[in-house]
């Protein structure tokens, strides 16, 4: 009888669990099946989900990239002392609670506690493919009222919001831009008798000259592919190449400009430092403020990490715009790349979300952006040039300057993943694994088969 | 004869040099870390092989506080304590069911856990995400000491069978004769008995918990709330990475497991050595 | 006594908890990953039933072939060597006594060291401006670039990739195989050395048919270890350049949490299940047949 009953009891648990397990596949976003709950009944108290208990005080929370407290990048920095400003002058009022992850997981997380219903209040995200995966599905709620009230105006212009728009909506707020431009070594130039490039062929004789010096003329990443990814990013454009075109499939990635623009990389590839393929972006930028290498092209981001790690190069180097290359596109046009802030749809505290989005870009935060940070400010703040960065005028320069700016290319395709597809394809140009033809056929084929 | 010592003992320096070979391959490069450990960034880049100028400790203080590596060795021995012992507790019980007991599924019940021991964890990461994701357990402690437990399990279960089958009949028939429940008789004589068993997953359990990466690194982004392994990527920065802290901290990560080792070498490498020999 | 043993109710007590668990956390998961890969599914979605499709996808995806071919590479490399190299470790240990414990000790060290600190380590030290090219460029030599080479079927960073395996994990093996050897009776090698055998023969015709069983042991943890290898590449190069050092779980680990395919990742999973499956099946079937023999 007995046997009977556990042989029943087994039975009844494995089904139960197998039909369990279907079950919730079928439907796997309804309510967490009852399977798993009574272990971790107690457990479930989330520092997140609600500490707002303490009497009025409206809790929200604020995801970001990068450890606040362990980062050396001073805009991180700067993020925090905002932070800390915003919970001490609204104390009794709001109060953020910041979620760090590293910049690697932090889309991984993210989703996660979107698809849990936590969805941070106010999130990071870089404009591109990826604040589009947030607006489409309306997990980023839509800003323009809260701007067009009191706070737009403060902006430098209605063009820095171009990459938050959509249909006419702005569905994230800017916060500082930075610029991608080419980094030199005045001492280097001066002693090689070479002059700022304006165009290609100076490029090409600036390098030979400072070749001929006995300098390495070019120090650039092909270890962390998005370093030669704006490099060739540069020459598409410069070349002509259209991306909504290719984006929307009426032209293919395969034509004249793409291939020109591939070979121009390959000609410049010749000065590059002899480690350039294994070299990781942090060893790339050493090479420029250790003076092993002439030229970096860099995001304005560099600046403060070059005069961090050698303040004595800070004089020494120089900026210049990426040259024109003759009978191409526009040679005004500039790469920038903005951190931005969305602020979840489902927000408890629309409020005390604004607020802190405020902050970020209010006087004192965009001073230090521009001061200390390095990076140029989103508003018409005033700031003294004299404490930022000797670098940041130059990249000013360059950017109010710029007829347009346009996104890196790989955050300007459909998806992250087309992204690391360029990037990688970039990489394999270099490398010599695949001609450019080659890689430009296997992006479109990529596409053929990735894009719906 | 003289000629024959003669010849044993050339091979044997032979021996003995490739084998101090082999002990430079394996020391140098910890011993290199942990002399680029106390350098600047600077240091780094022009002179990586040089002893350090100076003793700069500050990387480890700035790892140690700021990167929060102490949280994280603390994250780390929670959840590696808890699961050792729950998995302890739940694998002898498993294992004395199954190896003592007298029940017709048990066979059965052995080749369900055993299961456990082919499938890679890869397998179920992403069910387990998104569910945990659901229900609280994503960026929680718990959410990772419940996989640990399920995949240590199975080689748990099946040392302890082993060892549970090894021992004498008589021992229990006479605790039966005794009147001792079938409670007393796992808890108080079986149990005792299996010591060295216990020791061996146990310490096979906590090994692979202490290093786990890919599990960790899914399931928590609290910094608060990440493991050792998880957080040495930290310095990695979104436009920078910062070497010499980063040594620091592999210097840390890898320190406490090497002093346990060095004061326990040889119970460790026999008692692995066996676990896996069973497993 | 028997009563005892058959009491229903404390078997229940003492199996259903990690019965339930093991249910729970891996049974239904399984079956789940298993749906999943028959559908579109990411992480903002439901997932959607779209049949074969992502299998299919893997078919003409090159970084699934890369990985593959990478995985399988891996599995054989990790198998011969380890077994090569293990043996003669273990060989050339049990015939000294002095430091015995010492250099076995020291080999064994990394297998409990955590592979994400000594993946980073290892990465530094290929690196071209920290490590050994640096070493290299004393002597004038240039070195190669270790982890970013894509020249060959099995590219460079491969091979180092699966050096670094070999010094973390043989320990692991010479120990295995000194276990067996030590239990084998003295009085066997005495009796062949009156044969007139040497140490080499006699390791030859008396050590190795002996320790044959825990070679088949040694192997099915070096291959199920091995396609679950996921630590070091993922600290070392994270599948780069260019996807070339890209094996199935890091594959699986990039598309299911860098581009949130979810579906398709979860076909990537069930590939190397049954990989799995298939590896351990296979080394039953030649090694634990004769596992009686001892």
């Amino acid at each position: 009888m007995k046997k009977k009953v556990l042989s029943v009891l087994l039975t009844v648990a494995m089904t139960a669990s197998l039909l369990a397990g279907c079950g919730s596949t079928g439907a796997a976003d309804s309510a967490p099946a009852a399977d798993a709950s009574s272990d971790t009944a107690d457990t479930s108290a989330d520092a997140s989900s609600d500490t707002a208990a303490s009497g009025d005080v409206e809790e929200i929370t604020w995801m970001f990239w990068d450890d606040l407290d362990a980062t050396e990048d001073l805009i991180s920095k700067g993020y925090k002392e905002v932070i800390d400003r915003f919970n001490s002058d609204y104390e009794g009022q709001y109060h953020v609670t910041p979620i760090t992850t590293n910049l690697e997981e932090y889309y991984t997380k993210l989703n996660a506690l979107v698809a849990s219903g936590e969805t941070p209040d106010v999130f990071i995200v870089s404009p591109g493919p990826n604040l589009t995966t947030y607006v489409e599905p309306g997990v980023a709620a839509d800003l323009t009222s809260y701007l067009d009230a009191d706070w737009k105006g403060s902006f430098s212009s209605d063009a820095v919001f171009a990459q938050q728009t959509y249909d006419g909506k702005i569905y994230a707020v800017p916060l500082n831009i930075a610029a991608a431009c080419v980094f030199y070594n005045k001492e280097m130039f001066e002693e090689a008798g070479a002059t700022v490039p304006k165009t290609w062929d100076e490029l090409i004789d600036a390098c030979e000259k400072i070749q001929a010096a006995g300098h390495t003329p070019i120090t650039i990443s092909a270890g962390t592919a998005w370093c030669l990814s704006m490099l060739a990013g540069y020459l598409c454009d410069r070349e002509g190449v259209d991306l909504t075109k290719i984006e929307s499939g009426e032209e293919s990635c395969n034509n004249s400009k793409t291939i020109d623009a591939a070979n121009k990389m390959i000609e410049l590839s010749q000065y590059f430092q002899p480690t350039a393929a294994g070299d990781t972006n942090d060893v790339a930028t050493a090479g420029l403020y250790n003076g092993e290498a002439a030229i970096l092209i860099q995001g304005s981001w560099a600046i403060g990490q070059i005069n961090g790690e050698n303040p004595e190069f800070e004089q020494k180097c120089g900026v210049f715009q990426f040259p024109e290359i003759p009978g191409g596109n526009d040679p005004n046009r500039v790469i920038a790349k903005s951190d931005s802030l969305a602020m979840s749809s489902t927000t408890k505290h629309p409020e005390a979300a604004i607020a802190l989005m405020k902050y970020f870009t209010d006087d004192t935060a965009q001073k230090y952006t521009a001061e200390v940070g390095g990076k140029i400010p989103v508003t018409k703040v005033e700031y003294d040039a004299s404490k930022a960065p000797a670098q940041l005028a130059d990249v000013m320069d360059i950017f109010t300057n710029a007829s347009s700016t346009f996104g890196f290319y790989n955050e300007s395709l459909f998806s992250t993943e087309a992204g690391s597809t360029f990037d990688d394809n970039m990489v394999a140009i270099y490398l010599g694994e695949k001609t450019p033809e080659q890689a430009f056929d296997d992006l479109d084929a990529w596409y053929a088969a990735n894009k719906k | 004869m003289k000629s024959e010592t003669k010849k044993i003992s050339a091979v044997k320096v032979l021996i003995y040099i490739f084998l101090c070979f082999m002990v430079v391959i394996y020391l140098a490069p910890l011993l290199w870390v942990f002399s680029v450990s106390f350098k600047t960034n600077g240091e780094i880049f022009t002179n990586p092989f040089a002893l350090p100028e100076s003793f700069f400790i500050d990387n480890y203080v700035f790892a140690w506080t700021a990167g929060k590596l102490g949280i994280a060795m603390a994250n780390s021995l929670f959840v590696c304590v808890i699961t050792l012992v729950l998995s302890m507790f739940l694998g002898s019980t498993v294992s004395f069911a199954i190896g003592r007991m007298k029940w017709k599924l048990s066979g059965l019940v052995m080749v369900y856990f055993m299961m456990g021991m082919m499938i890679p964890v890869h397998c179920v990461l992403i069910p387990l995400f998104t569910r945990f994701a659901k229900i609280g357990l994503s960026n929680n402690l718990w959410g990772l000491i419940l996989p640990y437990l399920t995949f240590s399990l199975p080689t748990t279960i099946f040392i302890m069978t082993g060892f549970f089958r090894s021992l004498p009949n008589e021992l229990v028939e006479s605790a039966c004769i005794d009147g001792c429940s079938i409670y007393q008789i796992f808890g108080q004589i079986c149990l005792p008995l299996s010591k060295t068993g216990l020791f061996v997953t146990g310490l096979m359990t906590f090994v692979a918990n202490w290093n786990e990466l890919l599990l960790a690194m899914v399931f928590i982004s609290d910094d608060n709330k990440k493991t050792l392994p998880v957080s040495l990527s930290k310095f990695v920065g979104p436009y920078n990475t910062n070497y010499s802290q980063m040594f620091a901290a592999i210097v840390i990560a890898i320190v406490p497991t090497i002093i346990v080792y060095c004061a326990f070498s040889n119970q460790i490498v026999d008692g692995l050595t066996a676990g896996a020999v069973k497993g | 006594m028997d009563k005892l043993l058959k009491d229903k109710k404390a078997i229940a007590v003492f199996v259903l908890p990690a019965f339930i668990l093991f249910t729970l956390i891996l049974f239904i998961p399984i079956c789940q990953s298993i749906y999943y890969s028959f559908c579109d599914y990411d992480a903002l979605t439901k997932p959607e039933f779209v049949g074969l499709k992502n299998y299919k996808n893997l078919m003409i995806d090159d970084t699934m072939k890369i990985a593959l071919k990478n995985s399988l590479f891996f599995l054989i490399y990790s198998c011969v060597t380890q077994l090569i190299m293990g043996l003669i470790l273990a060989g050339l240990l049990t015939n000294i006594e002095k430091g015995r414990n010492f250099f076995k000790n020291v080999i064994y060290l990394p297998c409990v060291l955590s592979s994400a600190a000594l993946g980073l380590l290892w990465m530094f030290i290929f690196s071209p401006k920290l490590g050994i090219n640096q070493i290299l460029a004393r002597f004038g030599i240039e070195g190669p670039l270790w982890l970013m080479d894509i020249k060959g079927y099995i590219t460079l960073p491969m091979w180092v990739i699966a050096f670094v395996a070999l010094w973390q994990y043989v320990g692991q093996s010479m120990m295995l195989y000194m276990a067996q050897i030590s239990g084998i009776s003295k009085s066997l090698y005495e009796a062949s050395y009156i044969d007139g055998c040497n140490r080499v023969k006699s390791f030859w015709h008396i050590t190795l048919p002996l320790i044959k069983p825990m070679v088949g042991t040694a192997m099915s943890l070096n291959a199920i270890g091995s396609l679950k290898f996921f630590d070091l590449i993922f600290n070392m190069t994270e599948g780069g350049p260019n996807h070339k050092t890209e094996v199935l779980a890091t594959h699986l680990y990039t598309q299911g949490f860098k581009y949130f395919k979810y579906g398709y990742a979860s076909a990537i999973g069930t590939v190397l299940l049954v990989l799995c499956l298939i590896m351990t099946f296979l080394i039953n079937k030649l090694f634990k047949s004769e596992n009686y023999e001892m």
